[in-house]
């Protein structure tokens, strides 16, 4: 993951996250290059403790912003199975006539719609495709890439979630809201396709279903699950409480914390979102 | 609501596929009577429903949010009731990974259930809908395949009436709570579209050629689901 492009982000929206860091960044100024190295992996530490205070905001401003950051997350997503179609490395297990092959096609497929369909709405207001996408080892085998599809599809989710509010807010324009929804959901199938094919996978299977049972990662960047900011309103998919209810006890009926977290999916605020985004692909 | 540019000519294709397999299966209505009676005596224990049913013995949603509270309480007392009913009396040859998918799917829905409960309680204690009393009679629970086309229309309707009810909702909190109750009914969906056919998660039948997946009114899911409850609904004023 590349953690200064991450900070670099994180600086558009909070300018002073690098004073936060500052003691680490002298730090790494002051020492060579191999201490600086070994520095750097005890830097995700320090890095999550900032992201704490960073992201305390949603920092889209207007419905085409909100587009816009949708549409950022379908170009990704539909690159990333674009990659995934074309990668030698991928090809015996999405050989042709396989379902798998027949699921990861019908996936894109509907990335591309969503592309097509926020360009659309955005019109001369979209935003240009980055130039390109880097996915570094996510192809390198099956499991791989079904680890970054489950990343993807289930912080698609989140991401979708965290801004209907924000779009009902603004009024609802042309029923967008509407249609954010019905794009929600279609991630939501993937989603489940996609574990469902980790479960199935005839290497390294994952024991898992189709939903996000407590905050379980599964190989995927932990964050994905984790909280967002503000984190009352974007809690960790281990979340209990809904509505100020907590759901392991209610109506007379009990339940394991398992069952409450998978059948509620949670929201997430935009920052988190990309900074997830960018832990996973160079764009 | 103002989506009917986006149900638009699709609309009749959409309701098509949800009343599809109510037909090819009226053969195993009564084959599968006997099943089907036991599902009504073990809903009919629920809870009494006759608290809030107008003269004429029709249910009304109500209005405002507080209807749209009532409208999804109303679909997961379905589903809740459904699953229990699936897991009571597994279809002959289940395995055990379909067994252990389908009791947490039981979970989960028993779960929106009893929050949707406990919820409208709070916020309107006098406009909750009693417990409804769901008519299965048309399901087969000792076959597979009547079971889990029953649970694809259950879920693709789910999906579809959420979509569809959140511009409806007037308060923030619960468009976003509606919003992390869709995505799991559409990863139940998912799943059990898988089971009854590889691939087909997300096919043309609820995804369309923009990437959408269905959004129907009010009306046209209580029309889909009215088959499934013997009282009768009426959700005229839902979100008004």
């Amino acid at each position: 993951m590349n953690l200064f492009q991450i900070i670099r982000e994180i600086e558009k929206v909070d300018p002073e996250i690098m004073d936060r860091l500052t003691h680490r960044r002298s730090a790494l100024t002051a020492l060579g290059d191999i201490s600086k190295k070994m520095a750097l992996a005890a830097a995700p530490i320090a890095i999550g403790s900032a992201f704490n205070k960073a992201m305390g905001q949603q920092t889209l401003n207007s419905v085409n912003d909100v587009l816009n950051y949708a549409l950022l997350l379908e170009y990704l997503e539909e690159d990333f199975y674009a990659q995934a179609l074309a990668a030698p490395t991928l090809a015996a297990n999405l050989s042709a006539g396989s379902p798998a092959l027949g699921a990861i096609q019908t996936i894109k497929a509907h990335e591309t719609a969503h592309v097509a369909l926020l360009k659309g709405a955005l019109g001369a207001n979209a935003n240009p495709r980055p130039s390109s996408f880097n996915f570094g080892t996510a192809f390198a085998t099956y499991a791989s890439f079904l680890t970054f599809a489950q990343a993807f599809e289930d912080t698609g989710v989140r991401a979708y979630k965290g801004q209907a509010t924000k779009i009902k807010d603004a009024g609802n324009p042309n029923n967008l809201l509407t249609i954010a929804l019905q794009i929600h959901s279609v991630e939501a199938r993937h989603a489940s396709h996609v574990r469902y094919m980790r479960r199935a996978a005839p290497a390294g299977s994952i024991a898992q279903y189709g939903w996000v049972t407590n905050a379980e990662a599964n190989g995927a960047p932990a964050a994905v699950y984790g909280a967002g900011n503000p984190a009352a309103t974007f809690p960790a998919e281990s979340n209990l409480v809904q509505g100020g209810l907590t759901l392991t006890s209610v109506g007379g009926n009990t339940y394991t914390a398992a069952e409450v977290s998978e059948a509620f999916d949670e929201g997430l605020d935009n920052t988190t979102v990309v900074a997830i985004a960018r832990s996973a692909a160079t764009f | 609501m103002s989506d009917n540019k986006l149900l638009g000519p699709d609309e009749a294709e959409f309701a098509k596929p949800l009343f599809v397999p109510i037909k090819r299966r009226s053969f195993f209505m009564y084959a599968g009577a006997t099943a089907g009676a036991t599902a009504l005596l073990l809903a009919g224990c629920d809870d009494d429903d006759d608290d809030t049913d107008t003269p004429s013995g029709t249910v009304s949603l109500g209005s405002g949010d507080v209807g749209v509270l009532n409208y999804a309480y109303a679909l997961e007392q379905l589903e809740a009731a459904f699953y229990a009913q699936v897991i009571a009396t597994p279809y002959t040859g289940i395995t055990t990974e379909e067994r252990t998918a389908l009791t947490a799917i039981a979970r989960h829905e028993a779960i929106h259930r009893d929050f949707f409960k406990a919820a409208i309680t709070a916020a309107a204690p006098t406009q909750i809908i009693g417990g409804l009393t769901p008519d299965f009679s048309k399901v087969t629970f000792t076959d597979r395949n009547s079971v889990l086309m029953t649970a694809k229309t259950f879920e693709d309707l789910g999906v579809a009436a959420y979509n569809g009810a959140g511009s409806l909702i007037k308060t923030n909190d619960y468009l976003l709570i509606a919003g992390k109750i869709v995505s799991v009914e559409a990863r139940h969906a998912a799943y059990i579209r898988d089971l009854l056919s590889n691939g087909s998660f997300a096919d043309s039948t609820v995804v369309n050629a923009q990437g959408l997946d269905q959004a129907l009114t009010v009306s046209q899911v209580l029309a889909a689901a009215q088959p499934f409850i013997k009282d009768k609904i009426n959700g005229d004023n839902v979100g008004k």
